[in-house]
């Protein structure tokens, strides 16, 4: 018999992780769209940024939510400084430039876990807070850890920073644009150049704050960033590719769907389970669950 | 490629030598390395301290110890090319063997082959001594053996535990462990409510919020030191407050206070402390005296696996000793020393090492007690069980989170 108890908490795990996946998902969708790109190194970007958190929180008073500014300035400079190389890479007369970005960034990816290995090692850190600590319970509903509060908090602001950037200023309809038709917002006079490099370091940002988020749930490792990239791509797939409202969705499903089989068939099928349902709507619907993702 | 680093300088025989040499496969890069890097230093303070007293004792003579490194990457495939290219080359006397287990099951039939010895201060899995390995011994006991009987003293604090619930990353290694802490319970006469083997990155808030609504009286984990510690910083989020939990590997390493606060008053076990009070043996005289010239080297206390690889040094030398040969070492003196190995019982700081020479724990070194221990408010650990050497009385049950 199903414990009432145990669903509730269940999916309060599950929507609270749904938090942290957005947080990741938002940029690497978004640089799908504009740049036309998969970028490999998003999990790498996500680790990083939990190191980043590590060692800027002793400094800051053992407060990595302080960092966060921070690592945002500082990874968006990098982002932007970033895309001329992925853009360099992936036009001119290079054949399936697709493939090209995806080998730049793996690359890219190995770069930058064979740098942080070097230089902290491979021992975890912690990512320490004092404000998002311990937890609050809601009688009859389930405990709500207040780190993972936080990091869905951000995830679901970003997000909704994004749209609002997106969808309600005139540099948002500039980038939507070039999401459209690079060739079209070039002959209607868009620096093509500027918007693809401001949202490569807004994307770059974002995943790079997250990873302090997530160093605060899990702790900082070398490891840890290819299972975002695995995350990233599952939810690009499930929004539609370049679909950034469908983030929403995704990050839900993912979070949930990965709660409810960890508790109900065992945490060993859950990645069988969200693969699964990958290659099953690859198949049946590729643009994604609402059916607005890009296709050939 | 494995790399090999080391003082000798060239390779093939060298009939001349005057020096033991040993040849090591572990893990100085990769995932591993910081386990190689336990392994390194516990060998070479054992190659330190008996060179400064002259080299190993034989018939009169005194040689020294030289050691060749090879780098197992670690990865089982590359270590054991690194140990059949250190047999081939590096004109070894004999071996010391790498961290993890995956590693030596792969060098296993390669020692065997060349019929080469090899002793491992690490390696805790049961599966490399099932596999009968005649060249192959190991100090350290095997995980199910010695983690069975630590939750077994666990299981008898007051007021003794009825229920428990099992968790553990689905591993070798982790998964040896929690077959240990599932065979402790049962023989203590626990009802064991769940056992759950999950993903080393799986998120830990499902698999407690589900142990949670069991509401056992215990809750065992197994896992590596970052997994273990992301374990109790996800149960003080969740506030899960069995009376006890207990986790191996590793709640007295570095990596697990990344819990923070939430590591407090964990449970583990160990087979060995700066302050158990062992004693005997050469070079150390007792595991104080190890820990302080330990401590002075590389600045951190020993872990019990660092211990252990320096003990694994002091059965060389003893085995050596008897074996009453000159360096190097020829084949039939190579099966000689094996035929030592398995009868030799041998008195260290780290305790009294005596390997198997039959049965399913076969070459493995299981005559060494363990210990429970718990971390304190400061979150060193201490002694609980059992009784004749405990430090302290077991906080138990562990203070809910509100109260800490």
């Amino acid at each position: 018999m199903v414990s009432t108890g145990l669903l509730t908490q269940t999916l309060i795990n599950g929507l609270l992780l749904a938090g942290i996946y957005m947080a990741v998902g938002v940029g690497f969708s978004l640089i799908f769209g504009v740049l036309e790109i998969i970028d490999f190194a998003v999990g790498q970007y996500v680790m990083v940024g939990a190191f980043a958190g590590a060692a800027l929180a002793p400094i800051l008073g053992s407060e990595a939510l302080l960092a966060v500014p921070f690592v945002f300035a500082a990874f968006f400079v990098v982002g932007v400084f970033v895309q001329p190389l992925i853009h360099h890479v992936t036009t001119g007369d290079r054949p399936m430039p697709l493939l090209m970005g995806l080998v730049f960034t793996f690359g890219l990816a190995r770069f930058i876990r064979g740098s942080v290995l070097t230089i902290a090692g491979p021992n975890s850190r912690d990512v320490p807070t004092s404000i998002a600590v311990g937890s609050f319970s809601i009688p009859s509903i389930g405990t709500f850890p207040m780190v993972r509060v936080a990091t869905a908090l951000f995830g679901v602001a970003a997000l909704a920073g994004f749209l609002y950037y997106l969808y309600r200023t005139e540099g948002g309809t500039a980038i939507r644009s070039v999401a459209e038709d690079r060739d079209i917002s070039r002959l209607m006079g868009v620096n093509i150049n500027r918007y693809q490099s401001l949202s490569y370091g807004a994307y770059a940002a974002m995943t790079a704050s997250a990873g302090v988020f997530i160093g605060m749930v899990y702790s900082a490792s070398v490891g840890m960033g290819m299972q975002y990239t695995g995350f990233a791509f599952f939810m690009i797939v499930l929004a539609g590719m370049g679909y950034l409202p469908g983030i929403i969705l995704s990050g839900l499903v993912l979070g949930i769907v990965q709660s409810l089989t960890a508790v109900y068939l065992g945490s060993e099928y859950v990645f069988f389970i969200l693969f699964g349902l990958i290659w099953v709507l690859l198949l049946v619907r590729p643009t994604g669950l609402l059916g607005k993702g890009e296709v050939a | 490629m494995a790399s090999l680093t080391g003082c000798t300088g060239g390779s093939g025989s060298n009939s001349d030598r005057e020096t033991f040499r040993f040849g090591i496969v572990t893990s100085l890069s990769g995932p591993l390395r910081y386990g190689g890097q336990v392994t390194k230093r516990g060998y070479d303070l054992w190659k330190n301290r008996i060179n400064e007293d002259g080299g190993i004792e034989v018939n009169g003579n005194r040689y020294e110890v030289e050691f060749t490194y090879a780098d197992a990457q670690s990865d089982p495939s590359t270590g054991a090319d690194a140990t059949q290219k250190m047999i081939d080359n590096e004109d070894v006397d004999a071996m010391l063997g790498p961290y993890s287990s995956q590693v030596p099951l792969s060098m296993g039939p390669i020692l065997d082959q060349n019929q080469m010895p090899c002793i491992t201060g690490s390696s805790e899995s049961p599966e490399l001594w099932r596999n009968q390995h005649e060249y192959l011994f190991g100090t350290i006991p095997s995980v199910n053996v010695f983690v069975g009987d630590v939750v077994e003293m666990l299981l008898s604090f007051d007021p003794s535990a009825e229920t428990a619930y099992i968790t553990g990353v689905n591993g070798p290694f982790s998964k040896s462990a929690a077959q240990g802490m599932r065979a402790g319970a049962e023989a203590a006469g626990v009802e064991v409510l769940g056992y759950e083997l999950y993903p080393a990155d799986a998120d830990r808030s499902s698999i407690i919020s589900e142990a949670q609504s069991a509401e056992p009286d215990v809750h065992l984990n197994s896992g590596n030191i970052d997994s273990n510690a992301t374990f109790m910083a996800s149960a003080q989020e969740l506030s899960y407050e069995p009376n006890g939990v207990f986790q191996h590997y590793g709640i007295n390493t570095p990596g697990y206070k990344n819990a923070g606060d939430a590591a407090a008053y964990t449970f583990g076990a160990t087979l060995w402390l700066p302050q158990a009070g062992r004693s005997g043996g050469q070079l150390w005289g007792d595991s104080q005296t190890y820990a302080d010239q330990f401590q002075a080297e590389y600045d951190k206390l020993p872990e019990y696996t660092e211990a252990a690889s320096s003990a694994t040094g002091v059965v060389y030398q003893e085995a050596l000793a008897e074996l009453g040969a000159e360096p190097p070492l020829t084949g039939d003196e190579q099966t000689q020393l094996i035929s030592i190995l398995e009868e030799i019982t041998v008195d260290t700081f780290w305790g009294t090492i005596d390997y198997e020479s039959e049965g399913e724990n076969y070459h493995n070194n299981i005559t060494t007690n363990p210990l429970a221990i718990q971390l304190n408010e400061d979150l060193d650990p201490e002694i609980v069980a059992p009784a004749d050497v405990a430090e302290t009385e077991p906080t138990y049950p562990i203070p809910s989170w509100s109260d800490r």
